[in-house]
């Protein structure tokens, strides 16, 4: 278990970091997002004991680790990796076997066995300028495990990677950390390599912890504007909550009124929250269970992702996602007339100052 | 013009004719300066890395007093190591004045903050998160500084290359220090100096080719092992 208390650091006109409370439960993998210079490379270099704050505590296994003499045994307990893999001149091998030498062990099978996990086998003995970037990743992967850290910390770690071979790895990554049983702080601002990863989720920006929780809590139920607007939340309208019936509140946006299921009462200024991919489009009125339907005008189409953003004026502007598949057979261009639906339950209401 | 050609004829013959006396100040230019080069490279390599890496204060001034060490005159250290050395001195005990432990000393003064301040660049120059990378991997500060030493082999033999040539082609320090004495202290930068105020110019040709022949062989031999290196080096 990893308590955070009042952890504090300025960096005058740069970062003011301040951590309240903060609490990492051992095992499992616990991911911080955030854009840049909100403060999350600077969080995991406070607990590499790399920088000292200027107050507060990290207790990690049960010592207040900023008050450590010895920094060698705490940091021989954990491993960190970089968004750049920073391999040594010599052998794959002898890179993977570097933390075992650096503590007098010569375990070859612990070294094997790390080569096999990360599908590097055949590189064992190949040097490391003649790698490609993902292959160094693994190895820098590989270094970081082979010593079996009870903390593992990953600054941006897939950051230089191409898509389809961050998405390969990740899998991989989240299938060996289960079973090392290692804890991993992992930070990244990168939401969809957050989600595939990790098992808790903490939202940072200008130097301070916004949201804490399970990823999808935090994706679907952002807490803030600001955090909507950095997990992904296309689409974010004002509205006033006019009529309230059970759960459902029904929303004047503009001259429109939208549907949302919520615990805000009537009266309540609000944020609208939609996410795209919640949003159906069709040629046709839909007929579907979704109580919220929108005849609108296409115009913007782009490409995103593996499929295409698509921006409808309806009274509002909406943004819907939709696959290459759907673009081809609906036909879609701008300027077309479409319908948009969205249920009452995908969307998430913030209330906002009136 | 006939003197100088006639110079290198008579020099060319001194060195192809193995000359003892030639070649015993040869031997000893050569000894006292990789010896002194070889403590420099002890001193100066950790001790620049060491400053590299440390935060510590006052750290810019001593950058600064190496900076200005890498371009001390050799005839001031050799003034300095001679009051030193001398038998008033309070180094006089190692009677060390005028033979070649007091030459070796005096190179290694001007040869360390060489070395030094050019392996500190070296050092500095890496990426900060490669060195907190290699903390993080479990090393303690001497193996963090032979994984920098190692990874920045290229400008540290660079640097050695730099002090060696300092120490080899300097007249000042070992004329003070050494004393030019024949069959003792005698190396080729003095013997050069000395032969030409004789007018001996084709010995003193000579002694200059051979110099020039020596420092390119060592020169050769360093460069041959840091080009060798090219290829491993991230």
């Amino acid at each position: 278990m990893i308590e955070i208390e009042n952890l504090k650091l300025d960096f005058p006109g740069r970062l003011n970091l301040f951590i309240e409370k903060l609490s990492i439960k051992k095992g499992g993998i616990f991911a911080i997002i955030g854009p840049n210079g909100a403060g999350k490379s600077t969080f995991l270099n406070i607990i590499a004991l790399f920088q000292k704050p200027d107050k507060g505590t990290i207790e990690i296994w049960g010592k207040n680790i900023l008050n450590l003499k010895d920094k060698l045994t705490f940091r021989r307990k954990i491993s960190l990796v970089f968004s750049q893999p920073y391999l040594f001149s010599g052998s794959v091998y002898n890179n993977i076997s570097l933390p075992l030498r650096l503590r007098g062990m010569r375990d070859t099978r612990a070294v094997d066995e790390m080569l096999g996990l990360f599908r590097i086998g055949h590189l064992k003995e190949s040097k490391t300028d003649a790698l490609s970037q993902g292959e160094m990743h693994r190895v820098a992967l590989a270094r970081a495990f082979v010593s079996r850290p009870q903390l593992l910390l990953l600054d941006e770690p897939f950051l230089s990677l191409d898509p389809s071979y961050k998405e390969e790895l990740i899998v991989q990554l989240g299938h060996i950390i289960h079973t090392q049983e290692t804890t991993v702080i992992f930070v990244t601002q990168d939401q969809l390599e957050a989600l595939s990863l990790s098992d808790n989720l903490a939202v940072m920006m200008d130097g301070k912890i916004l949201q804490q929780g399970r990823p999808q809590g935090i994706f679907s139920k952002p807490d803030s504007k600001e955090i909507a607007d950095f997990v992904g939340v296309e689409t974010i309208l004002e509205g006033d909550i006019f009529k309230k019936e059970d759960n459902l509140c029904f929303v004047k946006v503009g001259e429109k009124i939208i549907e949302a299921v919520s615990e805000y009462d009537a009266g309540n200024s609000v944020f609208v929250c939609i996410r795209p991919e919640d949003v159906v489009i069709s040629r046709y009125a839909d007929i579907s269970s979704a109580r919220n339907h929108f005849k609108g005008q296409i115009s913007d189409i782009e490409p995103w992702g593996l499929g295409y953003k698509l921006r409808l004026g309806c009274g509002f502007s909406l943004i819907a996602s939709v696959t290459k598949q759907s673009v081809e057979n609906l036909n879609l261009k701008p300027g077309e007339e479409i319908f948009a639906s969205f249920k009452a339950t995908a969307i998430h209401l913030i209330r906002r100052e009136s | 013009m006939h003197f100088i050609s006639e110079g290198f004829r008579k020099g060319i013959t001194l060195i192809f004719g193995l000359n003892p006396e030639v070649l015993a100040i040869l031997k000893l230019s050569l000894s006292v300066s990789i010896f002194a080069t070889l403590i420099a490279v002890c001193i100066a390599v950790p001790l620049g890395s060491i400053i590299a890496i440390k935060k510590f204060p006052l750290k810019k001034i001593i950058i600064v007093l190496i900076n200005t060490g890498m371009g001390l005159p050799p005839v001031v250290v050799g003034l300095f190591v001679a009051l030193f050395l001398s038998r008033n001195g309070p180094l006089g005990f190692l009677q060390w004045l005028y033979t070649p432990r007091g030459m070796v000393l005096a190179q290694v003064i001007i040869a360390t903050p060489i070395i030094t301040g050019l392996s500190l660049a070296a050092v500095q120059s890496v990426d900060p998160k490669f060195y907190r990378q290699i903390l993080a991997l479990g090393a303690t500060t001497r193996q963090s500084i032979c994984i920098l030493v190692k990874e920045t082999r290229l400008a540290i033999l660079a640097a050695v290359i730099a002090g060696f040539g300092s120490i080899i082609s300097e007249v000042g320090a070992v004329m003070m220090v050494g004393g030019n004495i024949k069959g003792q202290t005698r190396v080729l930068t003095t013997a050069t100096v000395l032969e030409t105020n004789m007018g001996n110019f084709d010995i003193a040709i000579a002694l200059g080719l051979i110099l020039l022949t020596m420092s390119l062989i060592v020169n050769l031999a360093l460069t041959f092992i840091q080009q060798s290196n090219t290829g491993q080096q991230k």
